[in-house]
Order: structure tokens, then C-alpha cells, then sequence
């Protein structure tokens, strides 16, 4: 379990930006994995299944919470300006090359953070879980033209949180763990 | 591919690598002891309040062979019994029914007796006797409230009783 916890927790945390409710999903995953212990125990693909089902859980418990956050996805069209996209890709681009590593993380962290679900939850599906497009439609129930301009609004709301500066206190560090890059996937 | 397009992939691009640089989030101290007491608490519960996957084969063959069994016979119940219930209803209500068919019958007439017993009285007879009724219910009103406030005064404070 203390090999998994940290990847369970962070998927779940990252989609629904609570860590009591995270905390509360990740303890159903690790029951759901006490009663298939037999088959777990000696698989390599432990890992995939317990993240499977963590997003699968997480994603149950936002569904139920769905209507609040699929209005506004379904309100608002894709206005970005060519000039909103150049200036998040710059701020992606520039101002981290500025930012020492645990300062950069903290911040990123934050801002995922402060998105609004209908932005921040497509978001992750689709970076950190490498769900396509479509599946992320099916999956929440919308079109795939919203999930599109969603992602995108996000990733531009993102960098304007970035951008703000002051975001990352230095005690928000501790809350990361020192797990290698790439390590969660 | 257009400008805009070329930007889209970049900030793409720039957004992938960025969260993927993120380490995992540290789970709270908390949640392994949670986990913990939960399983104890499920493993102190009696076995026939866990799932039916954990009971005795013992108990869970017969169990299973009775709702096995209890599909079939619930069935052939209900269907015997909803005929047996059209049946015995169809002979209890027949005269209820009638009863009602009757009643229903006379209210009928009297609503129809009562509908041309309004239709031959001549509208102006019908408007001047709701304008009489209006006006005797006004001063109906009126002198109740004369009397009420003639025979109950309000009673009234003086300075002393405020303060």
C-alpha cells in the first residue's frame, strides 16, 4: 500500500482539487484492493489497476456533483483569442525557465488547483491520464467540441494563474513528495 | 496549418511537460491507518453480515439453491394469486358499483335540474340578487365590527404601564 498511496492519492486529489474527499477515495481504492489481494498481489500490472480504478472512483463521485460544473461548461463558447494563446504559451514557455523546480511545482500544483472543475477536470483526463478527446466526452457526458474548448480555456486560465504570481508560499512545498518525475504514470 | 494552430500544439506541448514534471501529491499520514481500521472493523463483522462471497459454503450452497428455487415458485404465486384476486374483487365490488352507478345517476339529474332551474331565471334577477347579497354581507360586516369594537374596547396604556 505505501508503494501505491502517493499515486492514489494524487490521482484522485488532482481530479477533484479536495484532499478529504481525495483521502476518502483513495481509502476506497485500497479496500477494493484489499478484496482482490489474491489476484494483485503477484501481478505487475498492480500499479495500472489500482490507477484505473481510482480515476474510475474519482470520476463516480463527480458525476454525482456533475450539473453544478456541466452548466457552465455547456454556457460558454470557445472565445479564446489568438493573443490569450500566445501569451500562455509564453508564460509556459519563459517564466519557468525563472523558477527553481520546487517553486515551479508548487505553483503548477496551486493553479491546477484553482481551476474550475469544468476546465481542471478535463484537463487531467487528458494530461496526466492520456484519455483521448473522445473518451473524455463519453466519460463526463459532453460534447467534444466543450471538451475541447474546456481544455483549452484551461490551459489558458492556467497560465493567468501562473502568471499572477504569489502563488506559491514556500510552505506549500511540503506537501509534495520527492517522488521521481514521471514516476506516477 | 494555421498560426493559430501551430500556437494550440505549442501551449499543448508546453502544458503536457510542465504536469508531467509534477511529482506525486504525499498522501496523508492518516490514510493507511484509516484503511487499516476499516479492514479490522470488516473482519470483526459477523460472517452473515459480510458479502454472500465470503459466507460458509456451508451456508452459502443452500442459500443460493433457495433463491434458485424461490424465483419460480414467487412466480407461479404471484400469477396464481392475481387470479384468484380479479376473481374474488370482480364478485365483491359488483354491488358496491351498482350502488355508485346509481349515485352517480341522481347527481346527474339534480345538476342537470339545478343548471335549468339557473337558465330560466332572467340574468337580471341573477345580477341584482348577487348585488343584494354583496351589499346585505357589507353591512353584515359593518355592524359586526361596530358591536365587537362597542363591546370589547381596546384597552388602552397609560404612560405608567410603558414605562
Amino acid at each position: 500500500m505505501r508503494a501505491y498511496q502517493d499515486m492514489v492519492f494524487s490521482t484522485a486529489v488532482r481530479l477533484t482539487s479536495s484532499p478529504a474527499q481525495a483521502e476518502d477515495i483513495s481509502q476506497e481504492v485500497f479496500l477494493r484492493a484489499y478484496e482482490s489481494f489474491d489476484n494483485l498481489r503477484s501481478s505487475p500490472k498492480a500499479g495500472g489497476w489500482l490507477k484505473t480504478v481510482a480515476t474510475n472512483l474519482t470520476l463516480n463521485h463527480l458525476t454525482r456533483h456533475r450539473k453544478r460544473w456541466r452548466l457552465f461548461s455547456e454556457i460558454f463558447s470557445d472565445d479564446t483569442r489568438d493573443e490569450e494563446l500566445d501569451s500562455a504559451a509564453e508564460v509556459f514557455d519563459t517564466v519557468f525557465a525563472e523558477l527553481e523546480t520546487d517553486e515551479r511545482r508548487a505553483r503548477v500544483e496551486q493553479a491546477l488547483e484553482r481551476l474550475p472543475d469544468h476546465q481542471r477536470i478535463p484537463l487531467v483526463l487528458y494530461h496526466y491520464e492520456e484519455m483521448p478527446y473522445q473518451d473524455i466526452a463519453e466519460r463526463l457526458g459532453i460534447s467534444l467540441a466543450k471538451v475541447k474548448t474546456d481544455i483549452l480555456r484551461g490551459r489558458v486560465a492556467m497560465a493567468g494563474l501562473l502568471a499572477q504570481g504569489g502563488l506559491g508560499a514556500p510552505d506549500d512545498r511540503r506537501r509534495y513528495s520527492s517522488t521521481p518525475p514521471g514516476a506516477q504514470s | 496549418m494555421s498560426s493559430r494552430d501551430q500556437t494550440d500544439e505549442k501551449l499543448e506541448r508546453l502544458v503536457s511537460q510542465v504536469l508531467r514534471d509534477q511529482p506525486l501529491r504525499r498522501a496523508p499520514a492518516s490514510l493507511e491507518a484509516r484503511v487499516l481500521g476499516e479492514l479490522a472493523a470488516r473482519a470483526r463483522l459477523p460472517w452473515w453480515r459480510r458479502g454472500i462471497a465470503s459466507w460458509p459454503a456451508l451456508v452459502r450452497v443452500p442459500v443460493i439453491s433457495g433463491c434458485a428455487v424461490c424465483v419460480p415458485l414467487v412466480w407461479v404465486l404471484s400469477l396464481w394469486l392475481a387470479t384468484r384476486l380479479v376473481a374474488v374483487t370482480r364478485s365483491r365490488i359488483a354491488g358496491p358499483l351498482a350502488t355508485l352507478q346509481g349515485t352517480g345517476h341522481t347527481l346527474a339529474s339534480l345538476g342537470a335540474l339545478t343548471t335549468h332551474i339557473i337558465q330560466s331565471i332572467p340574468r337580471d334577477w341573477l345580477v341584482g340578487g348577487m348585488i343584494a347579497t354583496a351589499t346585505l354581507y357589507a353591512v353584515l360586516f359593518a355592524l359586526v365590527a361596530v358591536g365587537y369594537s362597542l363591546l370589547y374596547p381596546r384597552p388602552e396604556y397609560s404612560k405608567a404601564h410603558l414605562t
